[in-house]
C-alpha cells in the first residue's frame, strides 16, 4: 500500500555511509583499560564424565589472571542458564552452567576458561590444562538416541526424551477413516547454523566494589540479556548495563544467551578486570547453536477433489546435550504450521524433543517455519501427482480465504494468497521461463520451474499470550519519540542494529509522520542505560511492525503537540495546521509558518510567551506497543534450476519472490532482506551440513567444510511486492526479515524435481548435495 | 584462533633466509594465505618463521630457453595478469582464476603453493601435467626437482631441511586448454588439460588431476591414448576409460562419487580443450 511519503520510499540506508567506510564499531573494537583477554577450553568428545580438571600449570603462565572451571563458575554464580521457551511445562529442562560441571554433554561444550593479557597467551594456557575424561558412548544421532539401550545423556532423567506434546485441531482420526486418499512420507532436515560474519564475542566489566555489571555483548536482545545476566548472576536488573554495538549479522543465533558470557563476568569479577572474549571461527561451529535438524514423519489425508481435510505425524526435534534459550520451540513452530497456508480442518501432530550429543538448538532466521513448509509443499505436489492435477488447482482449493483464520495454533489476521500466486505466476511469464525451460528440453538440458507458497506469523507478540505459551519474556516494545531544541528528532529504541537497516526504517517512520526530512531524524539503540525496552528483542521478524507502530504511535502524539505549541505561535487552530519538511504552515495562507526548531526551542529554551501555559516544556512522547495478535505475511517463491544429469551439481537460473508483508517502510530494504534469506534458503537446501563423525565429534570446523553458497551460487533474486495491510498494527507493517529463507528450500527441490521428470524423484533429505541428487537418480532409475 | 608463540626473521638475502631455514622446526612466510591460518589454528607451530617478503629478486616471470621461470615470491595475481603467461603458459593462467579469489592471489605466491603442496591445488597439478622443473636453494647451492618427483604426499614435498623453493620453470607446451572443477567445493578436483590438435589429430597431450590421489596425478595413460588419434568423442571417452585413481572420500562427497567426478572432469578438460 502506498500511502505517499517517506514510508514506502525506496530510499538508501542511514547505516551504509558509516559501515561501508570501516566506521562502524564491534564488540572486538572495544577496548577498556586493563582489559584482558579470556579463551574457553572445549571438550573434544561428545560424552564423558570429567574426572579432573588440573589448571595449576596454566594458572603459573606468565601473563595469566585467571583460571576458572566449570565448578569454580557453578560457585560463583546464582543459577543455571536460562531456557526462555518452554514450550511443554512438564518436559524435562536439565539444569546446565556456563561450562561443565562433572560431565560432558557435547562436543565444544566448555571445561575451563582463562583470562590473559591477550588471547594468545590465553590459548596457550588453554594447552596446560589437564583434563582427564572418562569417555561415555556417543549418542550423537536421533536413532541411537531414541534405541531401547541407549545411554542416557542426564543421570536425572530416565530417556533421552526430554519432552512430548502435540498440536491438534479438529478430529483428525475422522479425516483420515473418511479421506479418498492418504499419502505419507518421512523428512530429514540437518543440522545448520547462521553463521553471521563477525562471530559472538563479549566484553564484561563487573566492578567488585560497586558490584555494577558493565557489559558490551553482541546481541538481539539486549533487554532479554540483561535479564538473564541478572537471574544467573543474582543482581538486580538496574545494575547491569548491556550495550550493543553494531553486530556484523545475526540471523538468530545472537538472539540466543549463552554460557560464554556469563564466563565473561565471572572472569571479569575474579580478576577486577575488563575481560573480552571473542569465539573464533573454529569455536562458532560448536559453541553457537545449531538449528533446523529434525526428523518429520507425515501423514495427509484428501478428498479426490483435492481438498485435504487432515494432516498427522510426529516431529522429532533432535536438540543438543543441553538445552539453549530457544529450548525446542523452534520445532514446536515446525509442528504448530505444518498446515502453513492451507485451510485444513484436522490436525493432529506430535512433538518429541531429544537429546543427544551435539551443540544446542537454538534460533535461526525462519525458526521452524523453512521445515514446515518444506512439509505442506513437498505433500501439495505429491497429491498432485497423485490426483493428476496441477499443483496450483491444489494449493487454490486449500488456501485459507477467509481472515481472520484461526490456524491450529495462531491467528492469521490478513492475507490474499491467490492474489500473491497470481503476482508469481505472471512474474514467471515475463520473465519467459517456460520458454527456457521449453528451449532447454530440447536441446536434451534438465531445466526445471518449482514453486512454494509460504506464510509466516511475524510481529510476536501478544506479551500474555506469549506467557501461556511459555515464554519467560514478553512481547512488546516501547520506543522514545524526542525533537530536541533545534528541531531535530530522535528516536530512542531497544531493537539491535545488526546490518538488517532498522535505524533507517524507523527514522523513516518518524520523518514520515512528523513530517520531517529524513535526515533530520537520528535513531539511537544498543545501550540499557538508555535506549527503551522491547519485552523480546530483535527477532521473530518483529523490528519493523513493533517498532514501527510504536513509533509511529508516539510520533502520532508528538506531532498533536508539536502543532498545539504551533497553533499557540501563529494564532490558528491546530487542525488548520500542516507540517512539510520541517516547516508548519497555516493551510490556505502563505507565509505564516514557523519551523521545528521553532517549537523545539519554544519547548526547551524560550518558552515565554511562546509554550502554552498548560504544556509541560520538552517535546517527547514515549510508546509501549503490545500486539493484540501477530500479523501474517505471505509469499510465493519460484525458482528456475538447471541440474547437470552426469555430476548431480544443480545451477539456480532463476529466482523470483511475491511477497506481502503489508505496509511496506522500506522497498530496498525489504528487497535486501528477502535476498539475504533466499541465500541462505540455497546454501540450506543444497550445500549447507554441519557434520558429526561416527565417534560423535564434530568434523565441520571452517567454511571449507561448512559449505555456504558462494556470490556465484546465488542468482540474481527479483522481488515483486504486494501489499495487504495488518489491520491491526498501527501503520499496518508487517515482519518480513525471515521470509526469504522459509519457501527457498521447497521450491528449489521442486524445481529439480520437475527439471528431472524421468526419475520421478522424491526428495525428502536436505542438503540434496550433487553426490546425494546422482544417488537418488540412479535409485530412481534402478542404474 | 591465535598462533603459538614463535620466533620470527625477515630474511634481507635468499642466503640469510636458506641460513635460518638451517635450524630445527622452521618455516617459510610468503604470501600467509596457507601458513598464517596453519598458524592461527595452531596445526602448524614452528620455532622460527622466516619471512621471504623482502626478497625482490625472487619476484619475477621470465622466458628463459623455451621455458618460462617464475620466481617463487611472484604472486599468483602478477602471473594471472602477465601477458608472457597468458601467452606461453595459458594453462597456468586458466588455473590461476580458480584459486581462491583476487585478494587471496594479490598475496598468495606461486612458490608458496606449490611448497603447501595441496594435492587439491591448482598449481601442484599444473606444475605435474606440465611436468615443471622446481628450483631450490640450500646450503649446498641449488638443485631442480622435477614435479612429479617434488610432490611427495599431502602437504609433503621433497624439500628438505633448509632448501627455500626459489623458482619454477614451466615448459612452454603447444595446444588449447582446459581446467574444470565442479561448481560444488565439496568434491575438491581439479583437472587441467593441454591438447595439441594438427588436422584433427592429437599431436600432444598433458593432462593431470588434482586431489584424486596423496598428489596431483599426470593421466599419463589418458594422453597415451589420445596422442596420434582423431579427437573425437568417442576417442576421448575411451582415453578416458583408461584413467584410474584411488581419491579418499571428503567431507561432502564419498570416494565413489570423487572418482567417477574425476573421469567426467577429464573428460570434460579433453573435450573444451580441443572444440576450443
Amino acid at each position: 500500500m502506498d500511502v505517499g511519503g517517506l514510508i514506502g520510499a525506496r530510499v538508501s540506508r542511514v547505516e551504509d555511509v558509516r559501515l561501508l567506510t570501516g566506521r562502524a564499531r564491534f564488540v572486538d573494537d572495544v577496548r577498556e583499560p586493563g582489559m584482558l583477554e579470556a579463551a574457553i577450553l572445549r571438550s573434544p568428545v561428545p560424552h564423558a564424565r570429567i574426572v579432573s580438571v588440573d589448571v595449576s600449570k596454566a594458572a603459573a603462565l606468565p601473563g595469566v589472571s585467571a583460571v576458572v572451571t566449570g565448578a569454580e563458575v557453578k560457585a560463583a554464580v546464582r543459577g543455571p542458564q536460562p531456557v526462555t521457551w518452554q514450550v511443554i511445562p512438564d518436559m524435562f529442562h536439565p539444569r546446565t552452567y556456563a561450562l561443565a560441571v562433572d560431565k560432558v554433554t557435547y562436543p565444544g561444550q566448555g571445561i575451563a576458561a582463562v583470562a590473559a593479557k591477550n588471547r594468545a597467551v590465553a590459548e596457550d594456557a588453554l594447552e596446560l590444562i589437564d583434563v582427564r575424561y572418562e569417555e561415555l558412548p556417543a549418542v550423537s544421532t536421533l536413532e541411537q538416541a531414541l534405541a531401547e539401550d541407549a545411554p542416557r545423556l542426564f543421570d536425572e532423567w530416565p530417556s533421552n526424551v526430554l519432552g512430548r506434546t502435540a498440536v491438534r485441531t479438529g478430529d483428525a482420526a475422522a479425516a483420515f477413516a473418511e479421506a479418498d486418499v492418504v499419502l505419507s512420507a518421512e523428512f530429514r532436515f540437518p543440522r545448520q547454523m547462521g553463521t553471521p560474519l563477525e562471530t559472538r564475542g563479549v566484553v564484561a566489566t563487573w566492578d567488585p566494589f560497586t558490584d555494577r555489571l558493565d557489559v558490551w555483548l553482541t546481541t538481539q536482545a539486549p533487554n532479554i540479556a540483561q535479564a538473564a545476566f541478572a537471574e544467573v548472576l543474582g543482581l538486580p536488573v538496574g545494575r547491569i548495563r548491556v550495550r550493543t554495538p553494531d553486530l556484523g549479522g545475526g540471523f538468530g543465533n545472537k538472539f540466543d544467551f549463552y554460557g560464554d558470557e556469563v564466563v565473561a563476568c565471572v572472569l571479569s569479577r575474579r580478576t577486577g578486570k575488563p575481560v573480552k572474549l571473542i569465539e573464533d571461527r573454529a569455536e562458532s561451529f560448536v559453541a553457537t547453536v545449531h538449528s533446523r535438524e529434525q526428523k518429520v514423519d507425515i501423514e495427509v489425508a484428501a478428498r479426490a477433489d483435492g481438498t485435504i481435510t487432515g494432516m498427522r505425524g510426529t516431529v522429532y526435534g533432535v536438540l543438543g546435550g543441553a538445552l539453549g534459550t530457544a529450548g525446542l520451540s523452534p520445532c514446536w513452530v515446525t509442528a504448530a504450521s505444518v498446515t502453513g497456508p492451507y485451510d485444513i480442518a484436522a490436525l493432529d501432530m506430535n512433538l518429541v524433543g531429544v537429546a543427544t550429543n551435539r551443540t544446542p538448538y537454538g534460533s535461526f532466521r525462519g525458526y521452524g517455519l523453512p521445515k514446515a513448509n518444506f512439509v505442506h509443499e513437498h505433500m501439495v505436489e505429491l497429491l498432485a501427482k497423485r490426483l493428476g492435477m496441477p499443483a496450483h488447482d491444489i494449493r487454490r482449493r486449500n488456501f485459507i480465504k477467509q481472515f481472520p483464520h484461526q490456524s491450529p495454533v495462531f491467528v492469521f489476521d490478513s492475507g490474499r494468497y491467490e492474489e500473491c500466486l497470481d503476482l508469481c505466476l505472471a512474474a514467471v511469464r515475463d520473465a519467459g521461463w517456460e520458454r527456457i525451460r521449453q528451449d532447454a528440453r530440447a536441446r536434451g538440458a534438465a531445466v526445471g520451474i518449482g514453486y512454494s507458497f509460504q506464510n509466516e506469523v511475524t510481529g510476536l507478540g501478544p506479551s500474555r499470550i506469549q506467557t501461556f505459551a511459555g515464554s519467560s519474556h514478553s512481547g512488546f516494545d516501547e520506543e522514545v519519540v524526542r525533537i530536541d531544541s533545534t528541531g531535530h528528532v530522535t528516536v530512542y529504541t531497544g531493537l539491535s542494529a545488526m546490518g538488517q537497516g532498522i535505524h533507517t526504517a524507523l527514522a523513516q517512520v518518524a520523518a514520515h509522520t512528523l513530517g520531517v526530512p529524513l535526515d533530520h531524524v537520528t535513531v539511537l539503540s544498543g545501550d540499557t542505560d538508555s535506549s527503551p525496552y522491547s519485552g523480546y528483542g530483535t527477532g521473530a521478524s518483529r523490528g519493523a511492525p513493533l517498532g514501527g507502530a510504536a513509533v509511529r504511535t508516539a510520533a502520532t502524539r508528538l506531532k498533536a503537540k508539536v502543532l498545539r505549541i504551533a497553533g499557540h505561535i501563529l494564532e490558528a487552530a491546530p487542525e488548520d495546521l500542516v507540517i512539510t519538511d520541517g516547516v508548519i504552515a497555516v493551510r490556505g495562507v502563505p507565509g505564516r509558518t514557523v519551523t521545528m526548531a521553532d517549537i523545539g526551542d519554544a519547548a526547551y529554551r524560550r518558552l515565554g510567551g511562546r509554550l502554552p501555559e498548560d504544556e509541560t516544556p520538552t517535546l517527547e512522547e514515549r510508546e509501549v506497543y503490545d500486539p493484540v495478535n501477530v500479523a501474517t505475511a505471505f509469499g510465493c517463491t519460484a525458482v528456475l534450476a538447471e541440474v547437470d544429469r552426469e555430476t548431480g551439481v544443480v545451477t539456480l537460473l532463476g529466482y523470483l519472490i511475491a511477497h506481502d508483508c503489508g505496509t511496506v517502510i522500506n522497498p530496498m530494504i525489504v528487497d535486501g532482506q528477502l535476498h539475504g534469506g533466499a541465500a541462505q534458503a540455497i546454501g540450506g537446501a543444497l550445500s549447507e551440513e554441519l557434520v558429526y563423525d561416527a565417534d560423535g565429534r564434530m568434523r565441520t570446523r571452517t567454511f571449507a567444510d561448512y559449505l555456504l553458497p558462494s556470490a556465484a551460487e546465488v542468482p540474481p533474486v527479483a522481488i515483486s511486492h504486494m501489499a495487504t495491510p495488518a489491520d491491526h498494527v498501527p501503520g499496518g507493517f508487517k515482519g518480513m526479515g525471515e521470509s526469504g529463507v522459509i519457501g527457498g528450500g521447497a521450491a528449489i527441490v521442486n524445481a529439480i524435481v520437475d527439471a528431472l521428470p524421468e526419475y520421478d524423484l522424491e526428495i525428502t533429505a536436505l542438503p540434496i548435495t550433487p553426490p546425494r541428487l546422482l544417488a537418488l537418480m540412479r535409485k530412481g532409475t534402478g542404474r | 584462533m591465535k598462533a603459538a608463540a614463535f620466533e620470527y626473521l625477515r630474511a634481507a638475502s635468499c642466503d640469510e633466509a636458506v641460513a635460518a631455514l638451517a635450524g630445527e622446526d622452521t618455516a617459510v612466510l610468503a604470501g600467509g594465505q596457507s601458513l598464517v591460518p596453519l598458524l592461527n589454528m595452531r596445526l602448524a607451530r614452528p620455532r622460527l618463521v622466516v619471512d621471504i617478503n623482502r626478497l625482490a629478486d625472487l619476484s619475477y616471470l621470465r622466458r628463459d630457453n623455451g621455458n618460462v621461470v617464475i620466481g617463487a615470491l611472484t604472486r599468483h595475481r602478477a602471473a594471472e595478469t602477465s601477458a608472457m603467461v597468458a601467452t606461453d603458459l595459458p594453462l597456468l593462467a586458466a588455473a590461476l582464476r580458480y584459486v581462491g579469489h583476487v585478494s587471496t592471489r594479490n598475496r598468495g605466491t606461486v612458490g608458496g603453493s606449490l611448497a603447501h603442496a595441496d594435492p587439491s591445488a591448482e598449481l601442484p597439478t599444473v606444475a605435474v601435467a606440465l611436468d615443471a622443473s622446481i628450483r631450490v636453494q640450500g646450503s649446498h647451492g641449488v638443485r631442480d626437482i622435477a614435479a612429479p618427483d617434488f610432490f611427495v604426499g599431502p602437504h609433503e614435498t621433497a624439500l628438505a631441511p633448509g632448501e627455500l623453493l626459489v623458482s619454477v620453470s614451466f615448459p612452454v607446451v603447444p595446444g588449447a586448454v582446459s581446467v574444470q572443477e565442479l561448481p560444488f567445493r565439496g568434491c575438491d578436483l581439479v583437472v587441467v588439460a593441454a591438447v595439441a590438435v594438427e588436422d584433427g589429430i592429437c599431436a600432444q597431450a598433458r593432462i593431470a588431476v588434482g586431489g584424486a590421489g596423496p598428489t596431483p596425478i599426470r593421466a599419463s595413460a589418458v594422453e597415451e591414448a589420445l596422442i596420434g588419434r582423431p579427437v573425437t568423442d568417442a576417442v576421448i571417452a575411451a582415453a578416458v576409460a583408461e584413467f584410474t585413481c584411488d581419491p579418499p572420500d571428503s567431507l561432502h562427497a564419498p570416494a565413489s562419487y570423487r572418482r567417477e567426478m574425476a573421469s567426467v572432469l577429464t573428460r570434460r578438460a579433453i573435450g573444451t580443450a580441443v572444440h576450443t
